[in-house]
């Protein structure tokens, strides 16, 4: 596609994202939610999961993105239980798989209820994608700021052909994966966030005529400045968080281990408790002290045996062997 | 085994008669009880077997209870009592098929006799009048040597009673004890490299286990050769099953008392692993989470690489219980933690193989199982999980692309083949 009709495009699609955007009153809800209701944290911990599953079935970014696109804007517009936050966030993605996967490449109802340990059935799940449907008048796919960033691409590439391996596509898709896994970046533009994250990765780059290009682009599409700068900051910092080597570890739902019986009996029943007590080391020569060592011990003798200590402490052991055996 | 000729005369009972006269007395029932009568002939004697057993039990009582009974001429008739009720050829086993792990094992005919002869000499072993000094002219290395033999008695009951009465000789002959040690070696190595045929090996480790706990350390240089010569070997077994259980407390046990040896361990470990034998893979994933339990971090380093290589390849084990067993350890939360610390060198190594049998494994729950692992990894260390998965998938389509046009070539060399035959002479060629 030549520059000008991905400028054309570019319009056009800006023009209609606001469409899509979810309530920011409805999300500022759920910001400041907390107890027995919908909770930022919640909701962050689904989409997660949703990512674990678009990836774990080999999905494409863009049935993710949409997923999150369809999740938001009903959660913003209906009051959820948190009872149902993963069927409605499952439904969400089978709907936006159905639009976007080919065929041979869906998953199964089912599979995805099984795999994503999730306690409803499939007619539950069937039920749920209806109202999702109704309530959000779903045709076709929305605009996000995957729309965007994979226009910005190409329009990058037709001005710059030379730098077609540098500027990786799907990096950039893994960064926007990481932003929309959390809720603060669901108020932003999509048009705004995926330049913000346009510019983050150029400028890791060090590429002046690429910048210069973002800047052409914020410009014909007249970006303010302050936002896209709000924007590119809390992209920086998210990325970094991602990328920190401390992981966080997940305190949310313990995954499910279900392993078969004959499995389960061997986790058990290696744990063997001996029953013979222990039987301490002597540090003497054993094959030739043995009067000494046995003059000695035929008092105490029982004791070796019955004593489940192996240290040569306690009163049995003979003080001058005891210095002898602690010295070795 | 023959009879006295000499007329067997009925001796009072022990508790019946004045102290004094006790320790005489304890002679001579002793010296009555070295008759041994034959119980596979199952109706002669039976008075005979029946006094003989009941003074076995008084014998046994005798010994528990009594003080000041043991004089020093009691010492060698106790020890021929024993060694004439218990030493002998043991029957060859039924078959050469005796498949330890299948079949009933052939207990002991003479048990009534033989249990309470074990009874006894175990509690003359450790009562408190029990003095080594004295026995020891008696019970000698040759005594030990035919104990010894008996472990392949194949009745579990008397290799139990053996068990503690060698376990009790170990602790109280210290001048025995490195010829113990060196008996028990000789016998394993000869059941690993020569025979596989010893039905007493679980009940030798279980003493061995006893005796390995209570190491003074440093360990000695013998030890650690015992380890990695002997206790390592042993795995490559056959009949493991039998003791595996013994065989890696003691080796874990080994472990707790010397750090440093873990290295050579799993090294050892992974040298043998089973390669056709599922069952005994599975034995082996079970004694290696034992190890990984008590491991040091800086030693899981120095193993981590070959470690996890085997393990992805367990994971990808269409057995589906290989699998699964390997796939459980990452719901162990000490082996988590060290996966962890290291999730950059393991993850990469694991990637491919999960990433793999998340598609193509025949089994519905190993599936569910990789998905957990897959979403703990992502959660680990996310910026390279992203990685991997676009070089996967870049390398995967690359593949295919390949696949295709190898069959696009193939196509159109047929297409060759065919036009020329039909040009040629209107005959297709077969």
């Amino acid at each position: 596609m030549d520059a000008v009709r991905l400028m054309k495009e570019l319009r056009v699609n800006y023009e209609q994202e606001v469409d899509f955007l979810p309530r920011e009153a409805g999300l500022d809800l759920i910001v400041s939610a907390h107890g027995g209701q919908i909770t930022a944290r919640s909701r962050d911990v689904t989409v997660e999961d949703l990512w674990s599953l678009t990836s774990f079935f080999g999905y494409s970014t863009q049935s993710f993105v949409q997923a999150v696109s369809l999740l938001d804007r009903f959660l913003a517009m209906m009051r959820v239980q948190p009872k149902h936050l993963s069927c409605v966030s499952l439904s969400c993605l089978h709907l936006a798989a159905r639009v976007t996967e080919e065929e041979c490449d869906l998953t199964p109802a089912d599979e995805l209820i099984r795999i994503g340990q999730c306690r409803f059935t499939a007619s539950d799940l069937g039920r749920m994608e209806k109202i999702v449907t109704e309530k959000l008048r779903f045709k076709s796919k929305a605009v996000t700021a995957l729309t965007f960033l994979q226009l910005y691409h190409q329009i990058t590439l037709t001005h710059a052909t030379y730098r077609k391996e540098t500027l990786s596509l799907e990096k950039l898709e893994a960064q926007l994966k990481a932003c929309l896994c959390r809720i603060a970046f669901s108020k932003a533009k999509p048009s705004v966030l995926a330049l913000a994250l346009l510019r983050q990765e150029m400028k890791s780059l060090q590429s002046e005529d690429m910048l210069e290009i973002s800047f052409h682009i914020q410009r014909h599409l007249k970006i303010p400045d302050a936002e896209l700068q709000l924007w590119s900051e809390w992209v920086a910092r998210r990325l970094s968080d991602y990328a920190s080597p401390k992981c966080s570890k997940p305190n949310h739902r313990k995954l499910q281990w279900i392993v078969s019986r004959r499995t389960a009996q061997n986790l058990h029943s290696h744990r063997s408790v001996p029953e013979l007590p222990t039987i301490p080391e002597g540090c003497w020569d054993e094959s030739e002290s043995e009067d000494s060592g046995e003059d000695v011990m035929s008092s105490g003798d029982e004791s070796l045996c019955s004593s489940l200590g192996s240290d040569a402490e306690g009163p049995f052991f003979p003080l001058h062997l005891r210095r002898q055996y602690l010295a070795a | 085994q023959f009879r006295l000729t000499v007329g067997f005369c009925v001796l009072f009972v022990l508790a019946d008669v004045p102290v004094p006269e006790q320790p005489e007395l304890f002679l001579k029932k002793l010296q009555q009880c070295c008759t041994v009568f034959d119980f596979m002939d199952t109706l002669s004697d039976l008075k005979m077997k029946e006094y003989k057993r009941s003074t076995l039990n008084e014998l046994v009582d005798y010994v528990t209870i009594s003080r000041g009974y043991l004089t020093e001429q009691a010492y060698p008739e106790v020890v021929k009592m024993v060694s004439h009720n218990i030493f002998r050829t043991l029957p060859p086993s039924d078959s050469n098929e005796f498949d330890p792990e299948e079949d009933e094992p052939t207990l002991e005919a003479s048990w009534p006799h033989l249990q309470l002869v074990y009874e006894f000499f175990i509690r003359f072993l450790e009562s408190q009048e029990f003095q080594p000094s004295i026995a020891k002219k008696y019970i000698d290395q040759k005594f030990v040597l035919q104990l010894l033999e008996l472990f392949d008695s194949e009745d579990p009951r008397e290799r139990d009673y053996l068990k503690t009465v060698l376990h009790r000789i170990y602790g109280k002959f210290l001048g025995l004890r490195a010829f113990i040690r060196k008996q028990i070696n000789n016998i394993f190595l000869r059941f690993v490299y020569e025979t596989e045929h010893f039905n007493g090996v679980a009940e030798l480790l279980e003493i061995l286990g006893s005796i390995i706990n209570g190491f003074a350390l440093p360990l000695k240089a013998e030890h650690k050769q015992f380890l990695v010569k002997v206790l390592i070997p042993l795995h490559t077994v056959r009949s493991l099953s039998l003791f595996h259980a013994q065989l890696a407390y003691c080796i874990v046990q080994f472990l707790e008392k010397d750090p440093t040896l873990t290295e050579p361990v799993i090294r050892g470990l992974l040298k043998f692993w089973p390669k056709t034998c599922s069952q005994k893979e599975v034995m082996f994933l079970g004694e290696l989470e034992e190890i990984l339990d008590v491991i040091e971090p800086t030693q899981f380093v120095k193993i981590q690489e070959p470690l996890f290589k085997q393990i992805s390849r367990c994971v990808s084990s269409p057995h589906f219980q290989v699998a699964e067993r390997a796939l459980y350890y990452w719901n162990n939360e000490y082996i988590m933690s060290l996966i962890e610390e290291n999730s950059s060198v393991i993850l990469p190594i694991m990637f491919a193989s999960l990433y793999r049998i998340s598609k193509e494994h025949w089994n519905p729950a190993i599936v569910a199982l990789v998905y957990n692992v897959l979403k703990a990894f992502m959660e680990m260390n996310s910026t390279l999980f992203d990685e991997l998965t676009a070089t996967y998938k870049s390398d995967r389509q690359r593949e295919k692309k390949k696949e295709k046009e190898r069959e696009e070539l193939w196509k159109k060399l047929e297409d060759l083949e065919l036009k020329r035959g039909l040009r040629s002479d209107g005959i297709i060629p077969t």
